[in-house]
């Protein structure tokens, strides 16, 4: 079954070839990315058919790679297909493929398009790895991987100032996560001697102390990748970047690897000390409310999707906090697709109006029925409305949280309900603003190579809820329909929601810019983000500006101060307390200098034409270091001693001279 | 036997080469350079074939020749290799080759500055061979002199002060390294480094005489490497050196430092070691954070390499220091991932120097437009400079940080700090691509020629090897590992 192997590859393989080409034959070869994707969806297909039915956490198949010894200990990788990876690698095909068919209609104008195509194959080849990564070292490296393809995409139009900020922006702010991740790995290490999967969850007996350091280490990894607070602010700037790139990278797939981190290391976490998992309902909770309080007064389409997407990530935590590994899986699961069908609604949305201000749309359900229904279908998955996806993915969790029946599972219970309305709410909101009312612009439905993947995806989001309880047993969970009562308290919440918008939004029942008037506070408060942003720019990067300034001038006056002031006392000693002549000191350093001089002056006779100086010279340099070489363990050691002394007296009058 | 013999001539083919080029007749002006090339050439064709022949499972020197030199002073001419000197002398004679191939262009003086920097090759292939502690003096001090004429002659504006600073602050640092050795000598009355290894895992030099003799060996090692805060020597000659003398400078000198450590201090005072490891440590941390902190508000590129590469080594020092197999491991695979990098790194600094006459951060900007390929390898080696898994420098400093975690000698909050320097690594670096790289290209950059072929034949095998590396770890580990088994056994510590 190697064959598995082929399908990261694929990808891989098409970046590498498309790497060396000139401009002009990448964009001719543009289609390769999606011919290898394609590629990679129908080897998913066949492993996914290995897989079934499922019902397990054991692998059909796997394989493993020594990459070193330390210290005759072998640290491996491996690969393993087992129903979780089989999901994940279905979910990554098809809307990579998604993606990479409606890129060629988005992208078709652009110059540099052969590089977009290019480092998209790059980015699938490592977030496939990463789900097919049978050890947490290989997942960390294609992770960060991903971390790379992600800047370049965020980058991609880095002549200007905003996408080329967003990208270090999004690069270092993920790292921070990755610090704690690598040292989460450097401490799995001393204490399992393993990174795989197998022995590290199951194969090895836990310290609760060892155990909740190292899940606390994975855990700040997942929250940087995944935009949990306070690493949250990368994400909504990554919307800088290509539209259809968001929706792959920041939407469906990479931000999601967080969430699948944990919940793969779910067994970890439970040997850990019991807060660990409280924390990550927490953090769960609050990414999910505040990225949901955001979404609904941003007016960039993009913004309230990115924050969204935020909120749906902590939704996913709040899930794998109360131990829900198949809840927050199926989430992500919906989300994947529903997520990446509302960005790429929102990208042909863009392309049509030419604005990404829904203040600006309006009445595009009369000029692109297309669009318009597919993206209601994604809006509705995102709200929990039944039967779309979201729905039944939502109350997965909200069962977890009551079942799990703690205080603080009940609490955040309340919360996720809360969260739920605010969903539904600025979904509304966005799609009357972008569909209701008059047309505004000359906006036309798009090409059919848009169209059709948005056409997919709304289709699976429209079906693919039903799958609930098959998806739970699949991956080993006993699980039926949902339970009556929360199925109606969730609709109820995302009734209010849709209900709330309608009223403010299509009716005007509320005037939201006199509400901003008369809190001004609470809506510079909203603006700035609740000053993340800001605390961390100050805090944080203008510090560092500013202590590396300071430092820098630091190492030239002081440590390299304290060089030439021991250079100018050693001279002085040896002038006084020696009566050594300061003019035989000075004599030595001319000496030196005058060598050099002289041998530049030699090189101006040797251009005049005398060629037997320069040979000489050359002969000099030679015999000194031969001479060197032969003579010195004749003279002895004493003697060598006796020029390296010699040479400290030199160096105190060099530095008084050159300081 | 033979094996033996390639040996020495692996070290001293660019000695005959410096000679014959030295030599070339005032009518072909160009000749020194083909010598060059070719001594260079044969140089690493040899030394590949030594990796060929080399057994990967022994922990032992292999290739060993040993005759006496001095019989009165028990001097020995001594050569040997194993894991950890193999993987140097394979990186020394490649960087050899390639800085002769950038080189390409000199026509001042070329004869003689390719005498130089074969001579230099000598040395440096030298100081990773030698098994006697004299030879390795000479080797060690024979690589200042021609490194000092490089810089000195073939240097920028203030050469002079740049040459002569290096020369004699790491000459003051060698003193100390020669008290030490005397010192080493009578207590023992041989300069056979593997029998004072030997003794020294033995247990029969006291904690007090291994105490003072370490120090002494610390500064000599330590002002090379460079440690904070020995390093200011560093700045100033990689941004007055050629472009050459910079790559062999950070590839190879800086190298010679840790070596020390990895050969001398640790297995012939490894009590010594344990005791002062911890406080080592800390220095190597603050060089990491310290490095990529004062990197970050450089101004001049080649100032901004030079301190990271302070930082980076900070890692090999980490490394070294926990004394664990991992540890050290990641210490020999920063040194080399560093070398390939940074080399990298001064060779496309060059190139766009060469072609712009400038290396304020502040003047260029738009590499990737203006010459795609030259940015985007810049980029390549920004990346793997900071450390992306699949590329050569994520392994040591991944292998250094579990070294440092596992180590008993070194609390896991220094490893933290150590580890957020990698964070700090991204930022100096992307941050400079950022203003370099990306954006509109600059007028100093707009309509230069890209990368030419000779420039890219100097750059692929190190884009190759940054490569294979980072893919295959056991590339380069499977030299090493044995040899570090058998140290960190003779440390007594454990895996």
């Amino acid at each position: 079954m190697m064959w598995i192997a082929l399908i990261p590859l694929l990808p891989a393989l098409a970046f590498a070839a498309m790497l060396p080409m000139s401009r002009r034959i990448r964009t001719a070869a543009r289609w390769l990315p999606l011919a290898a994707m394609s590629g990679s969806l129908a080897l998913s297909v066949a492993a996914f058919l290995q897989v079934w039915p499922g019902g397990g956490e054991e692998p059909v198949w796997g394989v493993s790679t020594v990459l070193a010894t330390l210290g005759g200990a072998p640290v491996a990788v491996s690969m393993r297909l087992d129903p979780v990876t089989a999901v994940m690698l279905l979910v990554v095909t098809i809307v990579g493929v998604c993606v990479q068919v409606y890129s060629l209609g988005y992208m078709h104008r652009e110059e540099r398009q052969g590089w977009y195509f290019a480092v998209l194959a790059l980015f699938s080849a490592a977030m496939l790895l990463l789900v097919l990564a049978g050890d947490f070292l290989l997942l960390y490296m294609s992770w960060e991987v991903m971390g790379l393809c992600s800047y370049l995409l965020i980058g991609f139009w880095h002549e200007q100032d905003a996408p080329r900020r967003a990208s270090i922006k999004a690069f270092l702010t993920t790292r921070v996560g990755d610090v704690g991740f690598a040292i989460g790995l450097a401490a799995m290490w001393s204490y399992a001697h393993s990174f795989d999967f197998a022995v590290v969850l199951h194969g090895t007996t836990w310290a609760v102390g060892a155990a909740t350091l190292v899940s606390l280490g994975l855990l700040a990894g997942a929250m940087g990748k995944s935009a949990q607070v306070p690493l949250h602010v990368w994400l909504p700037d990554a919307m800088a970047g290509p539209t259809p790139a968001s929706a792959l990278i920041h939407a469906a797939t990479m931000v999601a690897a967080g969430v699948y981190l944990v919940a793969r290391a779910l067994p970890l976490f439970h040997a850990a000390a019991p807060w660990v998992l409280v924390f990550v309902m927490f953090v769960g909770a609050s990414t999910a409310v505040l990225g949901g309080i955001l979404a609904m007064v941003q007016y960039d389409i993009k913004k309230v999707l990115a924050y969204s997407t935020i909120s749906q990530l902590g939704y996913m935590f709040i899930a794998l906090g109360a131990g829900g590994e198949v809840a927050a899986l199926f989430h992500l699961t919906t989300h994947a697709f529903f997520k990446s069908l509302l960005f790429l609604g929102a990208g042909v949305i863009i392309h049509a109006t030419h604005t990404q201000d829904i203040r600006e749309m309006g009445g595009l359900r009369k000029v692109m029925p297309w669009t318009t229904g597919t993206f209601l279908f994604g809006a509705l998955a995102l709200s929990g409305v039944f039967p779309f996806s979201g729905f039944w993915s939502k109350d997965d969790i909200l069962m977890t949280l009551w079942t799990q029946g703690t205080w603080y599972s009940l609490a955040t219970l309340v919360v996720a309900l809360l969260v739920a309305a605010m969903t539904a709410f600025y979904m509304t909101r966005v799609c009357v603003r972008v569909f209701g009312g008059p047309v505004c612009s000359l906006a036309r439905e798009s090409h059919l190579e848009m169209v059709a993947p948005m056409a997919v995806l709304a289709g699976i989001t429209a079906v693919i809820g039903f799958s609930s309880p098959a998806f739970a047993a699949f991956l080993g969970e006993v699980k039926g329909w949902p339970d009556l009562t929360m199925a109606v308290v969730g609709s109820l919440a995302a009734t209010a929601g849709i209900g709330l918008g309608v009223w403010v939004y299509a009716f005007a029942g509320v005037d939201t810019q006199a509400l901003r008037l008369r809190f001004p506070r609470v809506a510079v408060v909203l603006d700035r983000g609740f000053y993340f942003d800001l605390t961390y720019n100050r805090g944080l990067v203008e510090a560092f500006v500013w202590l590396a300034d300071r430092l820098s001038a630091f190492d030239a006056r002081v440590v390299d101060g304290m060089v030439n002031a021991a250079g100018r006392g050693w001279s002085a000693v040896s002038s006084s307390s020696w009566t050594f002549d300061a003019r035989v000191v000075d004599g030595a350093v001319n000496g030196l200098a005058a060598l050099v001089r002289r041998a530049g002056e030699r090189v101006r006779t040797l251009q005049a034409g005398r060629v037997q100086s320069y040979q000489r010279l050359g002969y000099a340099g030679l015999l000194a270091g031969l001479g060197l070489a032969v003579l010195a363990p004749y003279i002895g050691v004493l003697a060598a001693a006796g020029c390296a002394l010699a040479g400290l007296v030199v160096i105190g009058a060099v530095i008084v001279r050159g300081a | 036997m033979g094996m033996s013999n390639l040996l020495s001539v692996v070290v001293f083919l660019p000695l005959l080469g410096a000679v014959i080029s030295a030599l070339v007749p005032k009518g072909s002006p160009g000749a020194a350079k083909w010598v060059a090339a070719l001594t260079s050439g044969l140089g690493l064709a040899l030394t590949v074939w030594l990796a060929a022949a080399f057994d990967r499972t022994a922990s032992g020197m292999q290739f060993v020749t040993d005759v006496v030199w001095v019989q009165q002073a028990g001097i020995h001419y001594h050569l040997g290799l194993d894991g950890i000197s193999i993987a140097m002398l394979g990186l020394s004679s490649l960087l050899g080759l390639i800085a002769v191939i950038a080189s390409w262009k000199i026509t001042d003086r070329a004869p003689t500055y390719f005498a130089m920097l074969l001579l230099l090759q000598v040395g440096m292939n030298g100081v990773f061979v030698a098994l006697d502690f004299v030879l390795f003096y000479v080797f060690w001090e024979l690589v200042l002199v021609p490194m000092f004429f490089l810089i000195g002659m073939w240097g920028g504006a203030r050469r002079e002060y740049a040459s002569i600073k290096f020369f004699i602050y790491t000459l003051a640092g060698s003193v100390f390294m020669l008290v030490g050795m005397i010192a080493l000598y009578l207590q023992t009355g041989t300069f056979d480094m593997v029998e004072l290894a030997r003794l020294g895992a033995g247990g029969t030099l006291g904690l007090g005489f291994q105490n003072w003799v370490f120090l002494a060996f610390f500064l000599g090692f330590a002002v090379k490497v460079p440690v904070f805060p020995l390093h200011t020597w560093l700045p100033d000659a990689h941004v007055e050196a050629p472009t050459a003398a910079s790559v062999l400078l950070a590839g190879i000198l800086l190298k010679m430092g840790t070596y020390g450590f990895i050969r001398v201090s640790l297995p012939m005072l490894p009590d010594a070691a344990r005791v002062w490891a911890p406080w080592i440590a800390v220095l190597a941390v603050i060089s990491i954070v310290y490095g990529a902190a004062v990197a970050f508000a450089q101004t001049d590129l080649k100032k901004l390499v030079a301190y990271s590469s302070v930082s980076h080594m900070g890692f090999v020092m980490l490394g070294i220091f926990s004394l664990t197999a991992a540890g050290l491991n990641g210490a020999i695979a920063v040194m080399f991932s560093h070398g390939v990098v940074t080399g990298m790194l001064f060779l496309i600094v060059g190139m766009v120097y060469e072609r712009t006459h400038t290396r304020q951060i502040a003047d260029i900007s738009g590499l990737s437009s203006a010459m795609p390929v030259m940015g985007g390898l810049l980029a390549f080696a920004s990346f793997a400079s900071l450390g992306l898994p699949g590329l050569s420098g994520f392994v040591g400093e991944f292998l250094s940080l579990i070294g440092s975690w596992q180590s008993t000698v070194i609390p896991h909050w220094m490893t933290v700090i150590a580890a957020v320097g990698v964070l700090l690594a991204a930022a100096y670096t992307l941050w400079m691509v950022l203003r370099v790289v990306l954006g509109t290209p600059s007028d100093v950059v707009r309509g230069l020629p890209d990368a030419s072929p000779r420039e890219l034949t100097a750059l692929a095998p190190l884009i190759a090897l940054t490569l294979v590396v980072g893919l295959s770890w056991s590339s380069l580990l499977s030299f090493v590992d044995p040899a570090v088994k058998a140290l960190v056994a003779a440390l007594g510590g454990a895996a």
